[in-house]
């Protein structure tokens, strides 16, 4: 939402300009331009010869204009965006401008910055902004998940699944890119799925296997709708195998899927692989930097697009837990790369191996347990699960 | 007071008109009204109102309050309630409203919980003891989720109106549901270090139109910086910026700034242990430095830093009605009611 002030700009605010004082028609005047996030579309609407008539613009624009001019040479700031990053009175000193012009200026630099003007939380739930969809969520397949997850994947931010080797992450991830090309009633969101390996190659007999057994795993679905679904066609695989080409993929390609709504899910498998094998131990702070730069971009993915992004990670052994530990002290293993990821997950899941096998009809399973480790919207709280022919099912607690 | 023209806050051309025109020091403009001195030194009406004005004001200075004052204006504002009567007790009451307050700790302690408990707290009714205010939440990380204000909303309602006793409450409680509480949370979503920064531009002209606003909360100041890992002193310039703004909002318009902060490990010598991100400049921003934690399977809420109060521990817990007093008995009724063993 960066805005560039050109000639053109300026141009068009000076050509209906008309000198009247009058401190009222000030703030009307910015009123309006304040509430738009577009401030330009506020400039070409004045513009129009009738609308001049009626409403001339005043005094206040000739400042504002002059003021921008001003910024724009003496300050040698080009963008509404650097704008904003300087402070009042370094503009002052910078370009003689009193203190309410520098103001004006600010308030026309933020207003052209600023995503969008503050929205209740009772018009959020009623649906009144568009962009923010209230309680949509990606549900996983099974009633028994999705009761954990109270729906399932929020649609507006990272979420981790973590666990040791064997798990069963790999199952969930190829779950959730068929999960999602179900219409909305039935818990998808009617799109296919971009999934990133970056280790193993990806598992497309079991891809196919699952796809079989669909009719199996979602009972609640009307088989007419589930035939009706080509679901290989819309998964969408990619390998990178280093950092470089994962950056390019999220950069290049993936917003370009998300943009034309062919997918509504990114997987990636795994993150820490990446970030694990290309550093070294005293690189810690490259390590730290190309971190932020990938969760940053696909936080800006998640919340542009409305996407849900699961980012499967692998665990590292706890040796000691001193007295700065990062969860409850009940676990020997800990999801890997450490606080500085952990800080920019929303959601962190984490599966775990446990002793015994389950049973269901002809089929056995080792045990396994899907845990909440945090979220802002669910509770600290497990479900056994089994992974079965027909994918990830959890199984109703005895207790 | 006489002060050379040219020491006051306005702008070059208007100084030059008034230094050609004669005018050296503010004693020169006294028993002037605006048409004379618009007249005499060429500027205009606007112009010599303010020139007039900065020359009153003696340039733009604040006006005094004795202590007595001060200490009168603070007993008689409230405090905003966490629903943890030990960490109530430990804050004297609440979080304080006219300052600002931070809350740091690890991911999943409880620090968006605490703000949005904040949320629903800062509307209870003032026969309840509460503050009655509006609240504005800036969210930069995405983890305003709407399912979970609903549930403290409603889990704070069906709290109040089993409290509800005389006539006072029981007309309060006729206003305050969970659609009403809903309608009182103005929500913003920064993206990134830009939109936050202007968004707090144009607080001060939001704050003006909506008189009832008492908490504003930023969860989290940390995320949207970390962006500006190459250019340490521009983060450190802007976090300054940021913080003097936001001790400004608080004062001038007597609302409680809540913010939320990462930690991040310090390495000293051998030994690493966490700390509070931004760094030391930052951490001067801050009235008051809640500090969130782990202590085995307890979760601890800490006093880091007051002016006014004693560096106490309390033990809280989040259930699924919010922010509550960690259940003193044997099994207790939380959202965290099975420990894992392996």
């Amino acid at each position: 939402m960066t805005s560039f002030f050109n000639a053109t700009f300026i141009n068009k605010r000076c050509k209906t300009v008309k000198p009247e004082s009058g401190p009222d028609r000030w703030r009307d005047d910015l009123g309006p331009a304040a509430a738009q996030p577009d401030y330009h579309r506020g400039v070409t609407e004045r513009s129009e010869p009738n609308r001049v008539l009626q409403n001339p613009p005043v005094f206040p624009d000739v400042q504002l204009v002059t003021g921008l001019g001003l910024v724009w040479s003496l300050a040698q700031l080009k963008s509404f965006k650097e704008v904003v990053c300087v402070s009042g009175l370094d503009l002052q000193r910078l370009t003689g401008l009193s203190q309410a012009e520098v103001q004006e200026v600010l308030a026309a630099a933020a207003a052209a910055c600023r995503s969008h003007s503050p929205v209740t939380a009772l018009q959020l739930q009623r649906g009144e902004h568009h962009g923010y969809e209230f309680g949509l969520r990606l549900g996983v397949g099974c009633p028994v998940l999705d009761q954990l997850l109270r729906g399932g994947l929020p649609v507006g931010g990272v979420t981790e699944l973590s666990g040791e080797s064997g798990a069963g992450k790999t199952q969930l991830g190829l779950q959730l890119s068929l999960s999602v090309q179900y219409p909305q009633e039935h818990g998808g969101l009617n799109s296919g799925a971009l999934y990133i390996c970056t280790e193993d190659p990806f598992p497309i007999k079991r891809l196919q296997q699952l796809i079989l057994e669909q009719p199996v795993l979602r009972s609640d679905v009307p088989p007419s709708l589930i035939s009706g679904i080509r679901f290989s066609d819309q998964v969408y695989i990619e390998h990178t195998a280093d950092l470089e080409s994962l950056q390019v993929c999220l950069s290049c390609r993936a917003p370009l899927l998300l943009a034309q709504g062919l997918v509504r899910i990114i997987v990636i498998d795994s993150v820490a692989a990446l970030f694990r094998c290309e550093f070294q131990a005293d690189d810690w702070l490259e390590r730290n930097k190309q971190l932020l730069a990938f969760s940053s971009s696909l936080r800006h993915l998640s919340h542009e697009f409305n996407t849900p992004v699961l980012c499967i990670n692998q665990v590292t052994d706890v040796f000691n837990q001193s007295a700065d530990s990062l969860g409850p002290s009940s676990s020997s293993v800990c999801p890997a790369l450490g606080l500085a990821w952990a800080n920019q997950v929303t959601v962190r899941l984490m599966m775990r191996r446990l002793q015994g096998m389950i049973s269901r009809g002809a089929q056995t399973s080792a045990l396994r347990r899907l845990e909440v480790v945090f979220a802002p919207h669910l509770a600290h709280d497990g479900r056994d699960v089994g992974v079965w022919r027909e994918g990830v099912c959890g199984v109703l607690d005895a207790e | 007071m006489r002060r050379p023209l040219s020491s006051l806050n306005l702008g070059t051309n208007v100084k030059v008109k008034l230094g050609r025109a004669g005018f050296q020091f503010t004693s020169d403009l006294q028993h002037l009204n605006p048409e004379q001195l618009s007249q005499e030194a060429g500027v205009s009406q606007q112009e010599a109102l303010q020139v007039l004005q900065a020359a009153d004001t003696g340039g733009g200075g604040g006006t005094f309050l004795s202590a007595l004052e001060l200490l009168q204006k603070e007993e008689g504002s409230r405090s905003i309630v966490t629903f943890c009567s030990q960490l109530d007790h430990a804050l004297g009451g609440g979080l304080p409203v006219g300052k600002t307050t931070e809350i740091c700790g690890v991911p999943g302690i409880g620090k968006t919980q605490l703000c949005l408990q904040l949320a629903v707290d800062v509307q209870l009714p003032q026969c309840f003891g509460g503050v009655e205010g509006q609240v504005i939440f800036l969210d930069t990380e995405g983890s305003f989720l709407l399912q979970r204000v609903v549930d403290m909303s409603a889990a704070a309602v069906r709290h109040c109106s089993m409290l509800a006793e005389d006539e006072e409450q029981q007309v309060a409680m006729t206003t305050f549901t969970v659609e009403n509480i809903l309608s009182n949370i103005f929500l913003v979503h920064c993206r990134d270090y830009v939109e936050l920064l202007a968004e707090l531009h144009l607080l001060p002209a939001f704050l003006q139109e909506r008189t009832k606003i008492r908490l504003l909360i930023i969860d989290s100041v940390t995320l949207p910086f970390l962006q500006l890992f190459d250019d340490l002193s521009q983060r450190t310039r802007l976090l300054q910026g940021l913080g003097q703004k936001l001790i400004a909002i608080a004062t001038n318009h007597n609302i409680a700034v809540v913010i939320t902060n990462h930690m991040t490990t310090r390495l000293r010598g051998a030994h690493s242990h966490l700390v509070p991100a931004l760094g030391d400049i930052w951490g001067h921003a801050p009235t008051t430095r809640l500090l969130l934690e782990w202590e085995g399977s307890q979760r601890l809420a800490s006093i880091l830093k007051s002016p006014g109060h004693m560096e106490t521990t309390a033990q809280y817990q989040i259930t699924c009605e919010g922010f509550r007093d960690a259940a003193q008995s044997e099994q207790p009724q939380s959202k965290r009611s099975r420990t894992f063993t392996d």
